[in-house]
């Protein structure tokens, strides 16, 4: 069975929002609709301060709250673990916005574009307006990619534009039911945390912060 | 508006202010003897859930909010409301229950959204379904007085109180504190004092305030839980 | 139809980034990696945040899509240009009448300047863009490229100087791949060395690199690095200095590197009384002492400026080291702390650390060469090596490394590319000796005979910095705001200092990214003419009298070189070229550099010289049989094409055209590692590092200072006060305060910048892509105070903040951050834009227009430094 996951190597995180503009760009998001983006954290007081980089995103949970709250099953989990939404079914009611704790659902109530006037770049995409959108994994690159044989995480062709783009190498993603894959050595070889790993949701975006000892 | 929307605004909360005072009206209505209070409960929840369909981004797909009573308290809400307004139409007596049902999916709505700790708090339920029962009880005051009314709303208020100190001793939220206040002073004590001399006037008075509470709650106490890392990531030799 | 068209991002000089466009249906939509290019790229081909602006660069709706001309003769800021369409015919014509006046008359004014002026900005990055532009500018002959727009106050100047005399390193980074303890002056590689340096550096932190950061506030680096010191800004030298002190005076000397020392620096030279190396009375070389910390006596010469012979017979010396030794004594932590504000303890902490880390006495095999290997390094970052204090904290650094012998090997520093000696393209070739077994550098001269007392361009890097050398790239590495300052008021022993009659502009705005652009305003308002290269409408090329819209970065042709040995932590295991291709048609009327270029030459009656130079290698690759006519007027996918097969045939041995390239993007073959490191060019050819004592530099400082004073010039000679033998502390903040006067007191703050990822080098600072993803990385939307002084000041986030000197004031919105000193203030980045599209709504002020340009606060090497005094109160 495969599940797939994403790593976030906090050691080398610089916060450069390579993926947040990477995956804007692959993605087509509108103005202010981040799927990807790295929170920039301090922590502490001078002089004793921290100052930490965080992705955040979907972590396509396990039990996503966003799913059971759903009125119209518009949101759905894959048997791979990818966290959807079916953007014909979806009403707009913002209650999985609400109901997520990694504040990854937008909700956009009319067509922005980068500029005030569209651009050739740019389309419309009347699909995603007055719905909730976020992070899909990438969905249709793993699936495409899939279908032609590669493997997501390792080929670019079938994995997510963000952790194409990572310029610090920090962002990992593959099948964490792969005793073999390189999400599942990555995991054995460090510690990780998971974000509000108390409220059970079972994120699948670990976070690496040290080696094991 | 912004066009960029990540949380409920006041066209939801109006849900949880008409609807929540609205079902509990319609629970209180058998009480009060008079007919209309089950229609002006009804009026109210509509009015509510209108509101609430405004804020909705796909308007004409209103129905797909009917499509997961397995686990979203949103559809269940949505299906006790569909059998509360024929039942309080032909049947109000057995309305009443029902209203409680609306009401309790409410809470559970608000109870289920995870995100938001102010809402997520088991806590949440008691007083989400003790303030609408009081609030419903307060606009019941103003058509009738009858003595188990008076009852029913002056336990009401002493449970809603109890159920606001526990709620507020589980969650702290600053936008909470004067609504809370107001509602322990004005809403229950002075509610409790004025009702042998002007129950109308008492049972506005907790009606208010419940509202209140509930608005704060839905639109100002519902800040994100953020982000918090349990350990910082090392960056090369210590 | 869909599309993937390889290409590249030079838009800094972190590049360049080897990518992709997505085509849709003719449209470009998305920019990706070139996968193709992980193998090869030490950053695993990835690409940088910038270049995912190109899309939105492309299609951006303030763009100038055709040449437009100015109709308000009137030049101003509040004035409009009044610009109106032209056709490319007119526009040219225009352009060319005016350099064929100028041809007539002369090319050098009354004054010997050059009549045409040209400013490029970027380092050097512009180059990668304008097509065959440089064959055009070396057709027409002397052009003054020292107007400056950024360079001087915003580069690495004293690295870029110092460090190409003492190591080839005009750029100078740790060997990252092998380093394992950094110091870091306020380096912020993590936002400014580029896709290459953030990917080896996260590889290096995954593997132990410990990096302590020095800077005053916690930038990006400073968040990913072991360790930050806050220091009080511009007192770096005093850190580095009590670093030195404890490794000569509290480590137990065997520690050193003694070998090292001996053999391969100058530090047993014999120095005599006058400060001067003793010489052999026969051969005139240095005498070496028998031993590092020897005191001898032998008959030796000892020879001062201009060749002067201060003595001889037998004479007493004592080594370049022991001098060092006495030099340092006064140095200690304990000195440093009450300079720089960091505690004793830690100084010596991170200077034994250092020690401890160096591993002196080790080896490693580099392509089967043993190497010593020293995996320690210091990196400077700006403000730290430019203006006053900046070459203390270069030579303290390259010292640091001499002492534990990690200067040019593996794990230590490294200089990574040459640009004032020649050949720029290989710098082991550049290593030649001097009479005194050093490396030799192309010093402007400073005897009597040779000193050039009439300056060939306004900016008389030739007359005033012998460091600057005279070489393709020395116009730009002068004090390149004297240009501006006198057009003003000429000081005195200097032809007076007159306007170009004509001014090429292009990928530049000095009215924003260079210091005290008030100022600058007021003097561009007074060119005569200017050709502005335009993307969009600027705050420079509101001046202009002539938009010219050159294809851009997705539109245009031009192949260039990658990979070797090149800027930061460009230092690559491969080397070869790349294409840039148009991946969409060019949008309005914009054309390719290289077709406006032909048709200017040809309009000049150049095309021969053009053709010629050319030929000759001006588009980085010399066409041998792949030459072209000279008197033909080509078009530009033919000289492309031609370049392609020159330089295919130089990299393989196979001639493949343009098609070829732009079907694979890109080609390369392997750069040998061994080429990282100088030492062992310096080692085979006998050559000693110029460490620690700079006779050389007192030399042609005294040389320097006696013809300026023959000259009638005395405004110098506090900046002839940096040629020092051993330099000293000076109290370089003390500088910044006197240049307030008696109000120092009244500007409690110091105004810091710090480089911006997200907008470094400022070409796509009206993306809406790039302000939205940069806006959320702290201190995009304001200004950056310490929480807790903002909370004795009763300001809070958001709030609106003035920031002032005794001449200007700016306003911005405060952010507050607990990660910077309470007596410094952080404006990143460089906006303040006030004519850009998108740009100019930010809200966002620019430390640039605080920054006063004065004499006072040039250096030696004619640069400043981004450091202001101000003041701080919220905003009514």
């Amino acid at each position: 069975m495969t599940r797939w996951a994403m790593i976030a190597d906090l050691r080398r995180c610089v916060g450069c929002q390579t993926c947040t503009a990477a995956c804007k760009q692959a993605n087509a998001t509108p103005p202010g609709v981040q799927w990807r983006r790295v929170l920039d954290l301090e922590l502490g007081e001078y002089p004793s301060v921290k100052r930490a980089f965080v992705p955040v995103g979907c972590m396509h949970c396990d039990d996503p709250p966003c799913m059971h709250v759903c009125p119209s099953t518009a949101t759905r989990k894959r048997a791979d673990g990818i966290v959807t939404i079916d953007y014909d079914l979806c009403i707009g009611c913002a209650y999985c916005a609400v109901a997520c704790p990694y504040d990854a659902r937008y909700k956009v109530d009319k067509q922005e574009f980068a500029f005030q006037e569209k651009i050739e770049s740019e389309k419309h995409d009347s699909k995603r307006i007055g719905v909730a959108t976020k992070c899909t994994f990438c969905v249709e690159r793993i699936d495409a990619g899939l279908a032609r044989g590669l493997k997501p995480g390792v080929d670019p062709d079938a994995t997510p534009a963000c952790v194409n783009s990572c310029i610090a190498g920090a962002l990992h993603f593959g099948d964490a039911e792969d005793p073999d894959s390189n999400v599942s050595e990555l995991l054995a070889e460090n510690q990780f945390f998971r974000m509000h790993e108390e409220l059970g949701t079972g994120p699948r975006f670990y976070y690496l912060w040290d080696r094991k000892p | 508006m912004s066009a960029l929307q990540r949380n409920w605004d006041a066209r939801a909360a109006a849900n949880f202010m008409l609807g929540g005072a609205g079902a509990g009206l319609v629970a209180c209505a058998p009480l009060t003897g008079n007919s209309y209070a089950t229609l002006a409960g009804l009026a109210m929840i509509a009015a509510g859930l209108g509101a609430v369909w405004l804020e909705t981004g796909r308007k004409l797909r209103a129905a797909h909010v009917l499509f997961n009573p397995f686990t979203s308290w949103m559809t269940r809400e949505a299906f006790a409301a569909l059998l509360l307004f024929p039942l309080g139409l032909f049947f109000p007596l057995l309305a009443a229950p029902v209203a409680l049902v609306f009401l309790y999916c409410q809470a559970r709505i608000l109870r289920a959204a995870k995100g938001i700790p102010a809402w997520r708090a088991r806590e949440v339920v008691a007083l989400v379904v003790s303030t609408g029962i009081a609030e419903g009880a307060g606009l019941a005051l103003v058509i009738s007085a009858e003595r188990w009314l008076l009852g029913v709303f002056a336990a009401a208020l002493v449970v809603r109180y109890f159920a606001w100190r526990r709620y507020r001793a589980a969650v702290r939220s600053d936008a909470l504190e004067l609504p809370g206040r107001t509602l322990g002073w004005v809403g229950t004590g002075a509610a409790l004092v004025l009702l042998p001399i002007a129950p109308p006037v008492a049972g506005l008075a907790a009606a208010a305030c419940g509202a209140w509470l509930k608005l704060a709650l839905v639109t100002r106490a519902s800040f994100k839980q953020g982000f918090s890392l349990p350990h910082l990531p090392v960056r090369g030799a210590p | 139809m869909n599309a993937r068209v390889p290409t590249y991002c030079y838009q800094c000089v972190a590049g360049p980034d080897l990518l992709t466009v997505k085509v849709c249906d003719g449209a470009a939509t998305a920019v990706e990696p070139n996968f193709a290019a992980a193998s090869v790229h030490p950053g695993a081909g990835k690409v940088c945040v910038k270049a995912y602006g190109l899309v939105q660069k492309a299609y951006h709706p303030g763009r100038v899509l055709q040449p437009m001309k100015r109709t308000n003769p009137k030049k101003g800021r509040d004035e409009d240009p009044g610009f109106v369409p032209i056709s490319w015919d007119e526009a040219l014509g225009l352009v060319s009448r005016k350099l064929n006046e100028i041809r007539t008359k002369g090319l050098l004014d009354e004054s010997g300047y050059p009549r045409v002026a040209a400013s490029f900005g970027g380092g050097g990055t512009p180059q990668s863009y304008m097509g065959s532009f440089p064959a055009f500018l070396a057709a027409w002959g002397p052009v003054d490229m020292g107007f400056g727009s950024g360079q001087g106050v915003k580069c690495y100047h004293s690295e870029h100087l110092y460090g190409e005399l003492w190591h080839r390193g005009f750029t100078v980074s740790p060997d990252t791949p092998l380093t394992n303890y950094l110091i870091s002056c306020g380096a912020n590689v993590e936002a400014s060395g580029g896709v290459a340096g953030v990917w080896r550096h996260a590889a290096a932190r995954e593997r132990g690199l410990r990096r302590v950061q020095v800077e005053p506030h916690l930038s990006v680096t400073g968040a990913c690095s072991a360790e930050w010191v806050p220091i009080k800004p511009k007192t770096d030298a005093a850190f580095l200095f009590a670093l030195i002190h404890v490794l000569l005076h509290e480590a137990p000397r065997e520690r050193l590197d003694l070998e090292f020392l001996y053999r391969h620096t100058s530090s047993p030279y014999l120095v005599g009384a006058h400060g001067y190396y003793l010489r052999d009375p026969g051969y005139g070389a240095p005498l070496v002492a028998a031993s590092l910390e020897a005191r001898e006596e032998h008959v030796a010469l000892e020879i001062g400026a201009d060749g002067e012979v201060l003595a001889e017979g037998a004479l007493h010396g004592e080594t370049a080291f022991a001098k060092l030794l006495a030099h340092m004594q006064r140095y200690s932590p304990e000195w440093a702390q009450t300079v720089c504000d960091v505690p004793a303890a830690t100084i010596r902490r991170i200077a034994r650390e250092y020690l401890d880390a160096a591993r002196v006495g080790e080896f490693v095999f580099v392509e089967n060469q043993k190497l010593p290997y020293r995996p320690v390094a210091i990196s400077l970052g700006k403000t730290v090596t430019n203006g006053w204090g900046g070459f203390e904290c270069c030579w303290a650094r390259t010292l640091l490394a001499a002492l534990v012998g990690a200067l040019e090997v593996p794990g230590g520093i490294l200089g990574t590319t040459v640009r004032l000696n020649r050949p720029m393209s290989e710098r082991h070739r550049s290593v030649r000796a001097d009479p005194d077994g050093l490396m030799a550098y192309p010093f402007n001269p400073t005897d009597k005979a040779r000193w050039s007392a009439r300056p060939n361009i306004r900016n008389a890097y030739r007359t005033m910095v012998p460091l600057a050398a005279d070489g393709p790239w020395s116009q730009a590495l002068g004090p390149t705001h004297f240009s501006w300052m006198f057009l003003d008021e000429t000081p005195p022993g200097l032809p007076r200092v007159t306007m170009p009659e004509l001014w090429f502009v292009y990928r530049t705005n000095p009215a924003i990214s260079f210091w005290d652009t008030a100022a600058l305003e007021r003097r561009m308002a007074r060119m005569p003419f200017v050709v502005a290269f335009a993307f969009t409408r600027d705050e420079t090329n509101h001046f202009a009298d002539v938009l010219l819209p050159d294809a851009g970065d997705l539109e245009s042709l031009q192949l260039i070189r990658i990979g070797g040995s090149k800027y930061i932590e460009q230092f690559w295991d491969h080397e070869g070229f790349a294409l840039r291709q148009p991946a969409i048609a060019p949008r309005g009327a914009a054309r390719d550099f290289t077709d406006i270029a032909t048709d200017l030459a040809a309009r000049c009656g150049l095309t021969e010289k053009y053709n010629a130079s050319i030929n000759k290698g001006a588009l980085g690759v010399p066409l041998r049989d792949f030459s072209i006519a000279e008197n033909a007027i080509l078009k530009t996918e033919q000289i492309w094409d031609a370049v392609c097969r020159a330089a295919s045939t130089e990299l393989t041995g196979e001639a493949h055209g343009l098609d070829w390239w732009k079907e694979k993007g890109f080609a390369t073959r392997p750069f040998p590692r061994s080429a990282w490191y100088l030492f062992p060019t310096l080692a085979a050819k006998g050559l000693r590092f110029e460490m620690p004592y700079q006779e050389r530099l007192l030399r042609i400082g005294t040389e320097l200072g006696r013809r300026l004073h023959e000259n009638g010039i005395a405004w110098w000679d506090k900046q002839l006060g940096e040629y020092q033998a051993l330099p000293e502390w000076k109290d370089f903040p003390g500088l910044w305060q006197a240049a307030l006067g008696s109000a120092a007191g009244d500007f409690p703050f110091w105004l810091l910048t710090s480089r911006s990822m997200q907008y470094a080098w400022g070409a796509n600072v009206g993306m809406q892509l790039i302000k939205e993803v940069a806006d959320n990385v702290a201190g995009h939307r304001g200004v950056v105070l310490n929480s807790s002084k903002a909370r004795e000041l009763d300001i809070r986030d958001g709030d609106w903040v003035r920031i002032a000197t005794p001449q200007r004031e700016v306003r911005a919105r405060a952010v507050l951050r607990q990660g910077i000193r309470p007596d410094t203030l952080l404006l990143l980045g460089q906006f303040g834009h006030w004519a850009t599209p998108v740009a100019k709504d930010f809200e966002m002020p620019s430390m640039n227009s605080l920054v006063p340009m004065s004499m006072d606060l040039t250096d030696a090497t004619g640069s400043g430094a981004d450091l202001v005094r101000v003041s701080l109160r919220k905003a009514a």
